[in-house]
C-alpha cells in the first residue's frame, strides 16, 4: 500500500464549508424509506448464492412431495376418487408459505450484522428518522418474499407445462399476484419477531433458534401442508389459531378453486394483527437502541 | 485558529449561547453514565462508565480524549453524537441541547466510530453515496462531494470493488470518508488509527491535521496513543475510570511533572512487593528526588538532575541485591502524565475488529 502515504499531501481535503445553499437538511421519509430499502436489495444481488439457496429448499420439497406423497394423499383425501389435481398443487401454497416464514425469521440477521458492524451506527449518526431505518428493511425484506413467491409459482407452473404437473391455478394470473401479496405480506408482519429479538439480543444464534425453533411448528401445527380435514384432531385445534393456516387456506384455494373473500379476508385481518403485535415488538426494541 | 468560517444553513452556535461560554462549541457538564441495572432477565450489574464528566471544546479546536481501555473514551463519544443515552448531564453541542434537538447535532457532525461501519458487499462508491443521501443533499451535490472525498482518501481506483476486498487501512479512510460527505462543522473520531499499521497512522495523521488547519474544522479524537495525543492534539483530557483526571496542552501537562523521570521496573515475582517498597524507600532518601511513587511494574521517581540520580539508584539498589528488570530515564512525557495522576503505566490494547462471522459473542 505505497499509495495510502502520499493520499494526504497529494490532493487538498475536502473543503469544509458547502457551497452556497447546501447543507444537510430533513426531508421525505419515503426518500428515507427508498435509500435504506435500496441498500438492502443492492446487498442481495451481491449474493446471488443466497438468493440461489433460499430457492432450493422449496423446489426440492415440491419435486420430493410432488413424487413420495402423491398416491399417498390421493387416496386418503378422496376416498378412492380421482382429484383433479396432484398433491404438489395443495403443497404449493404450503411451500410458498414455508419460503417466506424462513426469510421472515432470518430477517434478523442483517439487522444484528449491521449493529455489529458499526454499519447502523452511520445510520444513527445521520438525520434520518430512526423509523426509516426499520420500514425501509421491512420494505426490501417484503419485495424478496414476493420475488421468492413469485419464482416458487413460476417454478411450479413451468413443471405444470413440461412434467405434467396438476396444478389448476384456478385464479390466474391476479390470483397468483394476490397470492404473492398475501404471502410477502405475511412475511414482513411474521419478521417483526426474528428483528425484535435479533434488537434486543444483538445476536445472531439467539436470532437463529428463535427461527428453528418456531418455523417448522408454526408450519406443521397448521394446515400450510395438508388441508384441514386430513389434520389429527389437536393439530386442527392447534391450527385453528395459527395465523399461517390463514395464509395457507386462503391461497390454497387461490391455486386449486378460486376466489373465496371470506378466506382472503380473514388472511388479511390475520395478517395485520399478527404483524401490528410483533412489528410492535419490533419497534419498541428498534426505539431501545442507544439506551 | 478561532477564525469562524460563515456556514450558510448551518446552526446558530455563536449567537444564542445558551450553554455556557460563547466559544464552546462542545460543552459537557456532569456526565454521568450507568449501564445495565435494568430489571428483567436480562438484568447486569450496573457499570458506572462515566462518573461526572466536564469539559468544552471550543470551536476550530482538535480536542483529544486520552485513556485506557475501559475508561469511558467511546462511551462518551457516543453520547456526544447522540448515539447513546446518557443517564445525567447536560450536554450542547454547536450550540444545540443533545436532549431537545438531536436531529440538529446529527446534521452538523461527522463520525467516524471504533468499530469500521463499513458495508462491506457496498463497494466504496456505493457506501459513500448511500451516506452522502442520508444527509438529503442533493443528488447532484452527493456526486460531486464523492468524488471528492474519494480522491482525496485516495480510494478511487478502488471505488467500485465491494469494500470487503479493500485493506484494514482502506477499510478505515472509507470509514474517514464516511463522516465527511456533508461538510460537518465537528468531525468525532473513535480512535481512529488503532489497530493501523504505521505508515498509515502517519497517514491519517497528516490528514487529519490537514483538515484542522486548513479548513478550520473542530475535531474531536479520541486515542490510547499517548503519541498521537501529543502529535495532533492542541488541548487534551486524560480520562480515566470514567473521569478527567487532567486537562490541558500536551505541553502544560508535561510542564506539570517539572522533571527528568527515571521509571524502575522490577521482576515481577514472588518478591516483587517487597523489593518494590525498598526500592521506593531508598529512593525518597536521595535528595535530587522530588517526587517517588510506586505503580504497578515498579518505581517512578521525579528527580533533578536525572542522569546522575539514576546513576544513584542503580547503586543503592545493587547494593541491597534489589533485583531491577529494566531502567529508563525520559524527560516528561504524556507516559508519566498518565503515570502521576492515575498510579498505573498506560498499556495499550488493541481491540480487536469485529469478525464478520454470524457466530459472535453479543456486544452491547
Ligand atoms: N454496553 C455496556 N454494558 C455494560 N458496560 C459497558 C458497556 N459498554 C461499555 N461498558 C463499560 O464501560 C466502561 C467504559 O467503556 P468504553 O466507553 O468502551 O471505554 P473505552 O472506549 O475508553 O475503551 C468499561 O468499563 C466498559 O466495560
Ligand atoms: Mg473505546
Amino acid at each position: 500500500m505505497a499509495a495510502q502515504t502520499h493520499m494526504a499531501t497529494q490532493a487538498q481535503p475536502p473543503r469544509l464549508v458547502a457551497p452556497e445553499g447546501v447543507s444537510a437538511a430533513s426531508g421525505s421519509m419515503f426518500a428515507e424509506i427508498l435509500w435504506v430499502a435500496g441498500r438492502s436489495l443492492r446487498k442481495l444481488t451481491r449474493n446471488p448464492m443466497v438468493l440461489f439457496f433460499s430457492l432450493m429448499t422449496p423446489v426440492i420439497w415440491l419435486v420430493l412431495f410432488s413424487q413420495m406423497f402423491a398416491k399417498l394423499f390421493a387416496q386418503g383425501a378422496s376416498g378412492g376418487v380421482a382429484l383433479p389435481y396432484d398433491y404438489v398443487a395443495v403443497m404449493l401454497p404450503g411451500v410458498a408459505t414455508m419460503t417466506t416464514i424462513q426469510s421472515a425469521s432470518q430477517s434478523g440477521f442483517g439487522m444484528v450484522a449491521d449493529i455489529e458492524s458499526g454499519f447502523m451506527d452511520k445510520f444513527f449518526v445521520s438525520p434520518i428518522r430512526r423509523s426509516s431505518v426499520l420500514s425501509g428493511k421491512l420494505l426490501a425484506d417484503g419485495l424478496r418474499m414476493a420475488a421468492q413467491a413469485t419464482l416458487i409459482l413460476l417454478i411450479a407452473f413451468f413443471f405444470k407445462l413440461v412434467a405434467g404437473w396438476r396444478i389448476p391455478f384456478a385464479t390466474g394470473i391476479l390470483g397468483a399476484a394476490l397470492l404473492v401479496v398475501l404471502t410477502a405480506a405475511f412475511g414482513v408482519a411474521f419478521s417483526g419477531l426474528s428483528n425484535a429479538v435479533a434488537l434486543r439480543t444483538k445476536n445472531t444464534e439467539a436470532t437463529m433458534m428463535v427461527s428453528f425453533s418456531l418455523t417448522f411448528p408454526l408450519l406443521f401445527l397448521s394446515t400450510a401442508m395438508l388441508p384441514k380435514g386430513l389434520l389429527p384432531g389437536w393439530v386442527q385445534a392447534f391450527s385453528a389459531v395459527n395465523p399461517v393456516s390463514y395464509l395457507a387456506d386462503a391461497s390454497r384455494d387461490l391455486i386449486l378453486t378460486g376466489y373465496d373473500w371470506a378466506e382472503v379476508g380473514s388472511a388479511a385481518v390475520a395478517i395485520v394483527i399478527l404483524g401490528a403485535i410483533l412489528n410492535g415488538f419490533a419497534v419498541s426494541a428498534f426505539r431501545a437502541q442507544g439506551k | 485558529m478561532a477564525s469562524k468560517q460563515q456556514e450558510p444553513g448551518a446552526g446558530a452556535d455563536q449567537s444564542n449561547g445558551t450553554g455556557g461560554d460563547g466559544a464552546a462549541i462542545i460543552a459537557v457538564q456532569d456526565l454521568v453514565k450507568v449501564y445495565g441495572g435494568g430489571h428483567g432477565p436480562g438484568r447486569q450489574e450496573p457499570v458506572r462508565a462515566l462518573a461526572g464528566l466536564g469539559f468544552s471544546v471550543k470551536a476550530g479546536e482538535f480536542f483529544g480524549f486520552l485513556g485506557p481501555n475501559g475508561s469511558g473514551k467511546t462511551t462518551s463519544i457516543r453520547i456526544i453524537t447522540t448515539l447513546l443515552a446518557k443517564t445525567s448531564g447536560t450536554v450542547r453541542v454547536a450550540g444545540y441541547d443533545l436532549e431537545r434537538e438531536p436531529e440538529a447535532i446529527r446534521r452538523v457532525i461527522g463520525y467516524t466510530g471504533q468499530s469500521i461501519g463499513v458495508d462491506g458487499e457496498l463497494t466504496g462508491r456505493e457506501n459513500l453515496t448511500l451516506l452522502g443521501r442520508l444527509y438529503h443533499l442533493p443528488a447532484a451535490t452527493v456526486k460531486t462531494r464523492v468524488e471528492e472525498v474519494l480522491t482525496v482518501l485516495d480510494l478511487t481506483e478502488a471505488a467500485n470493488r465491494p469494500a470487503y476486498t479493500y485493506s484494514g487501512g482502506m477499510r478505515r479512510r472509507l470509514d474517514l470518508g464516511s463522516g465527511l460527505l456533508h461538510y460537518p462543522r465537528i468531525l468525532f473520531l473513535d480512535e481512529p488509527t488503532t489497530g493501523l499499521d504505521p505508515q498509515t497512522r502517519n497517514a491519517v495523521w497528516e490528514y487529519l491535521r490537514h483538515l484542522h488547519k486548513e479548513q478550520d474544522m473542530t475535531i474531536f479524537l479520541t486515542t490510547q496513543y499517548m503519541e498521537e495525543a501529543d502529535q495532533l492534539c492542541q488541548r487534551l483530557a486524560i480520562i480515566d475510570k470514567g473521569q478527567i483526571v487532567a486537562e490541558g496542552t500536551p505541553a502544560q501537562l508535561k510542564a506539570e511533572i517539572g522533571a527528568d523521570v527515571i521509571t524502575v521496573r522490577i521482576p515481577r515475582d514472588a518478591a516483587f512487593e517487597n523489593a518494590r517498597d525498598r526500592a521506593l524507600a531508598l529512593v525518597r532518601g536521595i535528595p535530587t528526588v522530588k517526587r517517588a511513587a510506586v505503580f504497578d511494574e515498579g518505581i517512578s521517581v521525579h528527580a533533578e538532575n536525572g542522569g546522575a540520580t539514576l546513576l544513584d539508584i542503580v547503586r543503592m539498589m545493587d547494593a541491597e541485591n534489589l533485583p531491577i528488570h529494566h531502567v529508563a530515564l525520559s524527560h516528561p512525557s504524556l507516559d508519566e502524565v498518565f503515570l502521576q495522576h492515575t498510579g498505573r503505566a498506560m498499556r495499550v490494547e488493541e481491540v480487536k475488529p469485529m469478525s464478520r462471522m454470524p457466530f459472535n459473542r453479543r456486544r452491547r
